[in-house]
């Protein structure tokens, strides 16, 4: 087994004294760490650790009442999602988000709304520049129809489509918005060992290929282990490690968490 | 076997993106269009132009309003006689009023922008309520512009009984009149509007609608604006509603009060959208023919067969039967009848073989 081991600088977003309940519920107390441009950063702990609501307050869906995210070198304490996307971040969802009433390719082609600016009177006509913007958009869709090898299913409405290839139009989707960051809420869940390996071989591309930094949740310990650089653990709400994939493995607090201790 | 893409082959992106890819339909629709234009003129009787062509076209192009709205964009609305009615009523204060503006395609947009305007008004409410609760606040808005119309009475020009006419109607010249000249002319709007419609729902403003009716959480989190979007689809909806509210006064009725445009108008065309198809501009029209004949054919059918009865008996008999009718089809192909009409060309492309 290769240890990937590779070296990053430069801060791309770093969370900072996270706090967020909901009425007395305590899903994430003072959580820092930071995401550095180019890596794969996995986000592990057990169920009900505050995993995707930390995902949630790094896109703007959720508002943490105490703390602060810098992204890109600007500090802010929320923002809104439209807003997260504008400025580069997409994401997929574990509880897959498609549209299911449209058909692979319009929902990848959603991926790319913030860059379509045509107006209504030349979308009424689809002609000139509005269709000249379609062909040009379509063309880069094809390039992720291409990448994530579902050209058989362009035209089906993603609805009829089995589990594992709904996961990777999403992912298409949130490729298709040419993210910096791509935050992926376990992209293996309910994967049969082929459809991890293809979805790992994805991932793993995506990052070489594009340079796109990557922030995964994954329940797969396997996984998770083999294909990112850096891991941050949380439990119970708080973090309970950070670092390397070798020193989490030999961190008795992680252990303690996944394996329970009595206490 | 006529109808294959077999050898049809694609090879650039504008070419696959077109309406109809399939060559098949693109010589059906147009030879449906060219039947209606030049064949239809030449048999049809001033009963099949006032009762049946006339009110179908128009109540499609409604239904086309309301499809994008409740079909696409996933917004409930009941307030569909309401629209017609702004788009009816600033037709006509424009005509009334501006003598310069007596054309009847200006007249028309006019009524579509007003309606439009007053629907952005009422669409705003729809970024925090949805589902049943929109439907509510929407049939609100049918009941405020009924009052409305009724009340103000600048509106309808200080006629003593509410009720408005209008004569004398021209485009461009073209001298409007016979059941003909109108059909031909709403024939040529409906089938204009129809290829906008068709071109704002398959480009990056329709994709935007349908992603907010799909999962509106998701849109928004891949930077749609749930507000502009809904607003936009209110718009352009009520838009079309307004000219065929316009199109229903001037070239329907030719003299109406506000009772003509009351909440049983929203709830046919809610019916022809659902019974059509929504989201789907062919179940636009496939539910305004349904509706719109059924009742002609039912009225009809016991007289074809030399079936005596009394008016009465016939109209019971006649609500009976539309509304079994509505339950079976619903019950059949809940997705309407453009569904039914899909996998009749999705089994014709393969027949006579089973896969």
């Amino acid at each position: 087994m290769t240890v990937r081991s590779r070296v990053f600088d430069e801060t791309l977003l770093a969370v900072e004294g996270i706090s967020l309940s909901f009425g007395g519920v305590k899903a994430l107390t003072d959580i820092s760490f930071d995401i550095r441009k180019g890596e794969i950063r996995a986000i592990i702990g057990p169920n009900g650790a505050g995993k995707s609501s930390m995902l949630n307050c790094i896109n703007g869906f959720y508002h943490p009442q105490q703390g602060a995210i810098t992204y890109k070198g600007v500090r802010r304490s929320q923002m809104r999602p439209h807003e997260a996307a504008e400025q580069g971040i997409a994401r997929t969802f574990q509880n897959i988000a498609l549209f299911k009433g449209m058909s692979t390719l319009d929902n990848i082609m959603t991926g790319r709304n913030l860059r379509m600016k045509t107006g209504l009177f030349w979308q009424a006509l689809h002609f000139g520049p509005a269709q000249r913007e379609e062909i040009e958009h379509r063309r880069a869709v094809e390039r992720i129809i291409d990448f994530l090898e579902i050209q058989h299913i362009r035209k089906v409405p993603v609805g009829r489509l089995p589990y594992g290839l709904q996961k990777r139009v999403e992912l298409g989707r949130a490729l298709a918005a040419q993210p910096e960051l791509l935050l992926l809420d376990e992209p293996m869940a309910g994967m049969n060992i082929e459809e991890k390996q293809d979805m790992c071989r994805f991932v793993l591309d995506v990052n070489d290929e594009f340079g796109t930094t990557i922030c995964l949740i994954e329940h797969d310990m396997g996984v998770v282990m083999d294909i990112s650089d850096r891991v941050v653990v949380l439990d119970y709400g708080k973090k309970i490690g950070d670092g390397v994939p070798d020193e989490i493995k030999r961190n008795q607090a992680v252990i303690d968490a996944y394996l329970g201790v009595s206490h | 076997m006529l109808y294959r893409e077999a050898g049809q082959f694609k090879t650039t992106y504008g070419a696959d993106q077109q309406i109809f890819p399939i060559l098949q339909d693109r010589i059906f629709v147009l030879a449906v269009i060219a039947a209606a234009l030049l064949v239809v003129p030449l048999f049809a009787s001033q009963y099949l132009y006032t009762e049946i062509l006339i009110p179908f076209l128009i109540l499609s192009l409604a239904a086309i309003g309301l499809n994008i709205l409740v079909g696409y964009c996933g917004q409930v609305s009941l307030g569909t006689g309401g629209f017609m009615a702004v788009g009816a009523y600033a037709a006509y204060n424009l005509w009334l009023r501006v003598p310069e503006a007596n054309n009847l395609i200006v007249v028309f947009l006019f009524g579509g922008l007003m309606s439009a305007a007053v629907g952005i008004l009422f669409g705003i409410p729809s970024l925090r309520i949805k589902g049943f609760y929109l439907a509510v606040a929407t049939l609100a808005s049918q009941f405020f512009l009924d009052w409305l119309f009724a009340r103000v009475k600048w509106l309808t020009n200080y006629t003593p009984s509410g009720s408005v006419a209008v004569g004398d109607t021209s485009a461009f010249g073209w001298k409007i009149d016979t059941p003909m000249e109108r059909y031909l002319f709403i024939l040529a709007f409906v089938v204009v509007a129809t290829v906008v419609a068709k071109n704002l729902v398959r480009g990056h403003i329709g994709r935007s609608w349908m992603a907010i009716r799909d999962m509106d959480i998701a849109a928004e989190i891949i930077g749609f604006r749930p507000l502009r979007t809904k607003l936009t689809a209110f718009a352009v909806s009520s838009f079309f509603i307004g000219i065929a509210g316009a199109m229903w006064a001037f070239l329907r009725l030719g003299a109406w009060e506000p009772l003509a445009f009351d909440i049983n108008r929203s709830f046919q065309i809610l019916f022809m959208v659902i019974i059509g198809g929504l989201g789907s501009l062919l179940g636009s029209f496939l539910g305004a023919a349904f509706i719109v004949l059924t009742p002609i054919v039912l009225n009809q059918l016991p007289g074809w067969f030399g079936v005596k009865m009394s008016t009465a008996l016939l109209s019971h008999l006649e609500f009976m039967v539309f509304g079994a009718m509505i339950v079976f089809f619903l019950i059949v192909e809940p997705h309407g009848l453009a569904r039914l009409w899909a996998i009749a060309k999705e089994k014709l492309r393969l027949w006579p073989f089973p896969h």
